[in-house]
């Protein structure tokens, strides 16, 4: 993720480079544009490419985490597109646990299967490589949605949302919320989930070169990680309500984070004193912008990405063409008091019945 | 044999330790003790601030929760047995109670204050009553599938995940909720929350079934002797199936605590807990190998845990430092318990 960053500010020279090296990395996490220039997967291609009929398709999807309705929406998003296209869908992943540990074995039971195609969220960039290189070894086409392994030269596609950008649109929301006037001091924590994930990762990325480029005003003074559980995410907050009593602003960088903070911030009675600004649209979530208790939330198109990862793949196995963008990138929107009704349906996380 | 067992691990160790040192200086609850006023003179050094009512309330708070589990756990262990299905249970009972709340009854989360004493007392029934299924599927594989205590609760826990998930659609599931019963009673100065003074009685009256009741006597000697116990008449079957039955009771009503601090049932509530409050324990003197262990042990160990979790936030340390904190912390309850037992011999 680091090196990919590094990336980024030369990713003309990265792209010029990846024309004559296929196979060179260069993910486009740029916050700018989607078009953002990335070497066409040489990759899936390198295998033999022979039409596969929709009916004799497979896609496996390995996800991080079912308990997290990210991955609920993404689902929908996934079964329905499947359906829509005729072809097989596996949908596995750990019950709860967001980690390499739990993730990996299910890959190689997944690849025991024979699918055609693996659709990938990989909870570790670089643990999950060596499964990713299994499966194209296998002649398995590989695709990874919202995060990605380290090595992309051998991935059809990688999807995400803006993760980077959604970071920037937090720290907008937050120097909103607070009024940010240059010369005033302000302290904002960030509430984080694991030190790994990718998407983690480009969301504090993103949110602290906004903060410092646009409001260096606002200090960012302490982060905590939540393992996955609302209830440490709580804790965190309380925790830094008494160390911080002057407290401008939380940036809780995900939906276990969003609810352990608004719990701890409506409990407390903060309610509107601490800017609060959340991560990912679950539907308990988006009824406390209603109440005040969320200053924003910003949200991601799970779906979306699963629908645009099956399309790439079906698009791949039918016509053998390798998509004209690797990377693609779905922005993130800031939802708030301000985003209509129609807008706050449309990005709450679908959840699967 | 199992009864000396007991009284020494129950707080007399004087007569097991070395003859030169005096009994209550290696008692692990004084040590405990000893640990946390380190800890606290070491965490206000390095931030003021850590030494308030504040951050007591915050370390109540975190304590309530998982000390319930962990009392739960103790009898478990003290039985020679593990559950590892107790985080699982407390997402699962939380999740039940909190889609009765509002699914089946229709109170949203607008419900606030007193209003929300009804739905929550529902809520408690209905969390109480998963809980209890939970450790009653426990004591059927162990005593009647014949499955270790280790695998038998690992699939419950596995099974208590997914169905957290299934019920909840991975949603947290928001109702009724009256923060006012896990907030401190007075934030300046009394750091005790209504629902921490319910669970404090709650383990005393734990550790009085453990340490003065036949039913804690019956614990520690079939932990240390199963064979002996059967041998004397009692059935061991059926206190397994009390002390998993307990124990998925307590965790069903650390859900409803959980449940209270979130104003939400949500799938991942429970996550990993398991494995603090197997910490808590051993921390608290127990061994994991039965027979050896207190009540008092296992909330001071508790406490010691939420102690360093509190100031290393507090003090600004990086949060990985935690579980080698945590990591250090316990090995030294196992050394400390090996040492005094190699002094005896």
């Amino acid at each position: 993720m680091k090196r990919s960053f590094r990336t980024v500010g030369v990713l003309g020279a990265a792209a010029a480079l990846a024309l004559t090296a296929a196979g060179c990395s260069s993910s486009s996490t740029s916050s700018e544009s989607t078009a953002a220039a990335s070497a066409p997967a040489s990759a899936a291609a390198s295998s033999t490419c022979a039409a596969v009929a929709p009916a004799d398709t497979t896609i496996a999807f390995v996800m991080g985490a079912e308990a997290d309705p990210f991955f609920q929406a993404m689902k929908v998003g996934a079964e329905a597109e499947a359906a829509a296209k005729g072809v097989q869908l596996i949908w596995q992943g750990d019950p709860s646990n967001y980690s390499p540990e739990t993730q990996i074995p299910i890959v190689d039971n997944v690849l025991a299967q024979n699918p055609t195609a693996l659709v990938l969220i990989p909870t570790d960039p670089k643990a999950l490589q060596a499964s990713a290189d299994k499966a194209v070894a296998a002649g398995v086409v590989v695709a990874n949605v919202d995060t990605h392994v380290d090595n992309l030269d051998n991935t059809l596609t990688f999807i995400t949302g803006d993760n980077t950008d959604g970071g920037a649109k937090a720290a907008d929301a937050i120097a909103q919320a607070i009024g940010y006037q240059d010369g005033k001091e302000y302290k904002v924590v960030i509430g984080l989930t694991s030190k790994t994930a990718t998407t983690n990762v480009a969301r504090q990325e993103g949110f602290t070169k906004a903060v410092e480029s646009k409001y260096p005003g606002i200090k960012i003074v302490d982060v905590a990680y939540s393992e996955s559980n609302p209830e440490k995410a709580a804790t965190n907050v309380n925790n830094w309500l008494t160390k911080y009593p002057d407290l401008a602003g939380i940036f809780a960088i995900d939906g276990t984070n969003a609810s352990g903070a608004a719990a701890a911030i409506e409990a407390k009675g903060l309610k509107g004193k601490v800017a609060l600004v959340g991560y990912d649209a679950y539907p308990d979530n988006v009824a406390k912008i209603k109440s005040g208790i969320f200053t924003a939330l910003i949200a991601q198109d799970p779906a979306a990405e699963a629908k645009q990862a099956i399309d790439t793949i079906t698009d791949y196995l039918a016509n053998c063409t390798t998509p004209a963008q690797r990377d693609v990138v779905i922005p993130n929107v800031t939802l708030d008091a301000n985003t209509s009704e129609a807008d706050l349906a449309k990005y709450t996380y679908v959840a699967t019945k | 044999m199992s009864g000396s067992n007991q009284s020494a691990a129950a707080g007399s160790a004087s007569a097991e330790t070395r003859a030169r040192v005096p009994g209550w200086l290696t008692n692990q609850n004084t040590i405990l003790v000893g640990v946390l006023i380190l800890l606290t003179i070491i965490f206000t050094a390095v931030e003021p601030k850590f030494f308030s009512v504040a951050t007591a309330s915050n370390i109540l708070t975190d304590w309530g929760s998982v000390v319930l589990i962990a009392a739960g756990m103790t009898y478990v262990v003290i039985s020679g047995g593990i559950d590892l299905s107790v985080g699982a249970t407390v997402g699962l009972s939380g999740v039940i109670a909190a889609y009765t709340m509002a699914n089946v009854l229709g109170y949203s989360q607008d419900i606030s204050g007193s209003a929300a004493y009804g739905p929550l007392s529902i809520g408690l029934l209905v969390s109480l009553a998963v809980g209890l299924i939970v450790g009653l599927t426990n004591a059927f594989l162990i005593n009647v599938v014949k499955i270790v205590p280790f695998i038998a609760t690992l699939s419950t826990m596995g099974a208590a995940l997914g169905l957290s998930v299934i019920i909840s659609g991975g949603q947290p599931i928001g109702s009724a909720n009256d923060f006012n019963l896990i907030n401190a009673i007075n934030p300046k100065s009394i750091p005790f929350s209504p629902a921490v003074l319910v669970v404090i009685v709650v383990v005393v009256v734990l550790g009085l079934f453990l340490h003065k009741a036949r039913f804690g006597l019956w614990t520690y000697s079939t932990g240390s002797n199963a064979f002996a116990t059967r041998a004397a008449g009692i059935s061991v079957k059926r206190q397994i199936v009390k002390i998993y039955a307990l124990s998925g009771l307590l965790a069903g009503l650390a859900g409803m605590y959980v449940y209270l601090r979130l104003g939400a049932g949500s799938p991942s509530s429970g996550t990993g807990r398991e494995l603090d409050a197997i910490a808590a324990v051993v921390i608290g003197g127990a061994a994991l190998s039965g027979g050896v262990g207190t009540m008092l042990g296992t909330a001071l160990g508790t406490l010691v845990l939420f102690t360093v979790q509190s100031g290393l936030i507090m003090a600004g340390v990086a949060p990985d430092w935690k579980k080698v904190v945590v990591a250090v912390l316990i090995a030294a309850a196992v050394g400390a318990q090996s040492l005094r037992k190699g002094g005896r011999s």
